[in-house]
């Protein structure tokens, strides 16, 4: 972006305008009340732009001094004090902070500047203020000269930085390790018999003086003294710029000085551009464009118009990205509803599918005479209840195929049921053997009477019998009195049983009862039988299949 | 910094300002609108994704209904040929009894036939489509050998009307005075349920 910078000397206003350091415009007035004029009409006619005003007067003042180090606020109030006091005439006055003393209490080291006739500055400001030129600040080119020493690269302790002015005046700038501490503006003479290397060198020798007599120097100090000329003088300074022990002299060329800091030179024939290319007034422009630098001189007031176009810009580029933020959430929102658009959409067709499918397969579904409801329920209640359930043959079966192994036990009588309980035990009346064993045991709990609870079968729920339970009551024949073989073949018996599949047996009544609660009565006749039938009880139960 | 609040300073500000303003609020109401509009877009898509799950468990169901019916339709078939879905039918039971008793040699046979009922199945299953109705039988007979009683049974369960499950059955060895006379040596005493269906119609 461009800015425009007027540098004022005490005989003329240049005009700068620059861009990306490109000199876009530069134009010269005089100091007069027609130059102002003519400054005036061509503000009129030019484009509004960021101002920049860079001082080299004779008016302007510099003043080292020292301060106690306090806080922020007390310098300020104690550096606005001191100007006040100093240059109580001027509202151009600023103050230079250099850090602070190497000794003693640690001063800060403060440099008080002003332009101490406020009257040089004020025809130029009017009509700044009313062109609302948006004023960014007012510098003093002295100051200025600390940049172009830094930008060169040239640190020395004691540096005199000299360059021409426009309109004929000689600056001359003492640096004590970087800091300002003296400037003059010395006006040169047309008449001046003198040639300009040798102006040159008188000057900066008067002024070496001076700075001399204020013991700025020590004895082995010397002054290297940098001065900035246009190629086309170069001839005819150098040679008058000799030297001595205390001030060395160093040439800095004009068009390398301004190539350095970025200067570009001006289009060929551009008649906006007059004066010469690499003045040091375009060089310290440059260096302003190049890095800002704190306002020394205008006060908020001169400043305002700037400030309210740094605002107005600060507010365009918050509604700028405030609407830019928006525009990006609402393009990711119109993202995220097309996806759910599209998400919504293709569910509302697999629904249609769907629903067709259902449709067609609730058409095509199959009927078979009555209600698909009653079939459900009949194959239901059929695989249910019907399908699985037992048979008395299907039990008989294995265990027949285990009673033939033991030809010595014979069935007296069965009873079988079909249930859902395990633990049901079905009716059976006792039969006694037609010949009563040898030893019997009597008492209380010594017949087992099969009396199972009274049930009425016909009112009982039908269930999917998932158990077999039977009460089988058999004999086995024995030599007489050989109870232990009766146990004994009983016990095989029933162990053969529980090795079927799904079957399991107990012995609910042995051939001889031989607990201790019990009596034990034997009776061993005159003529016995060669052998006995000891009668047994067992319980089978067998866990149907479909369980 | 005040000199921005000053008369001055506000008059100078306030297009910038307004359009400030105005690009706040309008980015606001861009993104509150768009915003809303795409909560309203993903519920309604949530609400679809929700319909397209019931669609999906609709059809899942009625496909395992059809291919439950598929599987049904062969075993209805059968509980069909069965007579499972006809009344009861009590003469051809007395003749099939009839003939049973004389083709497994049966010497003696009484048998009882109770009364139809709604058959109360366990666990209280109900089942809404069908009436489950039952008739007791109970069946006392002797003979010969035990064989020809479990043939008996056999054979009766086996009936082409219905279903009949034995329940309970005992069966006991009779003592005979002369082994060589003809005469009954198995006694069984069994209890059954006649079982059949009917479709219940909705009035």
């Amino acid at each position: 972006m461009a800015s425009r910078y007027l540098y004022l000397t005490n005989a003329r206003l240049a005009c700068l305008r620059l861009s990306r350091g490109h000199i876009r415009e530069a134009r010269e007035f005089e100091v007069s009340e027609e130059g102002a004029a003519a400054f005036e009409a061509y503000l009129a006619a030019a484009p509004a732009l960021p101002t920049r005003f860079i001082t080299d007067l004779v008016e302007e003042d510099f003043r080292p001094d020292t301060i106690p180090h306090v806080g922020a606020g007390d310098r300020q109030a104690i550096v606005g004090r001191k100007l006040g006091q100093i240059f109580r005439n001027t509202p151009y006055r600023h103050a230079l902070l250099h850090g602070r003393e190497a000794d003693g209490r640690r001063d800060d080291r403060v440099v008080y500047a002003a332009i101490t006739n406020p009257e040089v500055l004020k025809p130029w400001m009017e009509i700044l203020e009313r062109h609302e030129v948006a004023l960014a600040g007012v510098h003093s080119a002295a100051v200025l000269g600390t940049r172009l020493l830094e930008a060169l690269g040239l640190v020395y302790p004691h540096t005199l930085l000299v360059h021409f002015s426009p309109g004929g005046a000689l600056r001359q700038t003492y640096f004590r390790a970087g800091e300002i501490r003296f400037t003059r503006l010395t006006p040169l003479d047309h008449e001046d018999e003198r040639s300009l290397g040798e102006i040159v060198a008188d000057e900066t020798t008067r002024t070496w003086q001076y700075l001399d007599n204020l013991r700025s120097f020590a004895a082995t100090d010397r002054l290297e003294i940098c001065v900035l000329v246009q190629p086309k003088d170069r001839a005819a300074v150098e040679p008058a710029l000799t030297g001595f022990e205390q001030i060395a002299y160093h040439l800095l060329d004009s068009d390398e000085v301004a190539a350095k800091v970025g200067l570009k030179p001006p289009p060929r024939g551009s008649e906006a551009v007059a004066g010469s290319p690499s003045g040091a007034e375009r060089i310290l422009a440059r260096l302003l464009e190049r890095r800002g630098i704190e306002n020394h001189f205008a006060t908020p007031e001169m400043r305002r118009h700037w400030m309210f176009g740094q605002a107005r810009n600060i507010m365009n580029a918050a509604s700028i990205a405030i609407l830019g933020i928006g525009i990006v959430a609402v393009v990711m929102n119109l993202h995220g509803i097309f996806a759910a658009s599209d998400e919504d959409e293709k569910a509302g067709r697999e629904i249609g599918e769907l629903n067709r499918e259902y449709d067609q397969m609730t058409r095509a579904l199959p009927a078979a005479g009555v209600g698909g409801a009653a079939m459900r329920d009949a194959v239901s209640f059929y695989t249910t209840f019907i399908q699985g359930y037992p048979s008395l043959t299907g039990f008989l079966v294995p265990l027949s195929g285990v009673l033939q192994d033991h030809p010595r036990v014979r069935l007296s009588q069965l009873s079988w049921q079909a249930t859902d309980n395990p633990a049901a035990t079905p009716p059976l009346a006792s039969q006694p053997p037609r010949v009563p064993p040898p030893v019997r045991s009597s008492g209380k709990g010594a017949d087992v009477a099969i009396r199972p609870p009274a049930e009425d079968a016909s009112t009982a729920p039908f269930g999917g019998g998932r158990y077999e339970v039977a009460l089988v009551e058999a004999t086995v024949s024995v030599p007489s009195h050989d109870f232990r073989a009766a146990l004994g073949e009983v016990e095989r018996l029933a162990g053969e049983i529980r090795a079927v599949k799904g079957f399991q047996a107990e012995v609910i009544e042995s051939p001889l009862d031989v607990r201790p609660s019990l009596v034990l009565q034997g009776r061993h006749a005159e003529r016995e039988a060669p052998g006995m039938e000891a009668r047994f009880l067992l319980r089978v139960v067998r866990k149907g299949l479909a369980t | 910094m005040s000199i921005l609040w000053s008369a001055e300073g506000r008059r100078k500000l306030r297009g910038p300002a307004a359009i400030l303003a105005a690009c706040v609020a309008m980015s606001a109401a861009l993104i509150e609108a768009s915003h809303w509009f795409l909560q309203k877009e993903r519920l309604d898509a949530r609400g679809a994704s929700a319909r397209l799950k019931e669609a999906h468990a609709r059809v899942d169901k009625v496909r395992r209904e059809r291919e439950s019916l598929d599987q049904s339709t062969e075993v209805f078939r059968m509980l069909v040929a069965r007579g499972l879905m006809q009344p009861e039918q009590r003469l051809e039971l007395v003749e099939q009894m009839n003939g049973l008793r004389a083709q497994h040699g049966i010497l003696a046979l009484d048998y009882e036939i109770a009364p139809q009922r709604p058959l109360a199945v366990a666990g209280g299953r109900q089942f809404p489509a069908v009436d489950i109705l039952s008739s007791r039988v109970s069946v006392r007979l002797r003979a010969l050998h035990e064989g020809d009683v479990l043939a008996f049974i056999e054979a009766l369960a086996a009936s082409r009307q219905g279903f009949y499950p034995v329940d309970r059955c005992a069966m006991r060895r009779m003592e005979v005075a002369n082994p060589d006379a003809l005469q009954a040596r198995v006694e069984a005493d069994c209890t059954l349920e006649w079982i059949t269906m009917k479709e219940k119609r909705v009035a």
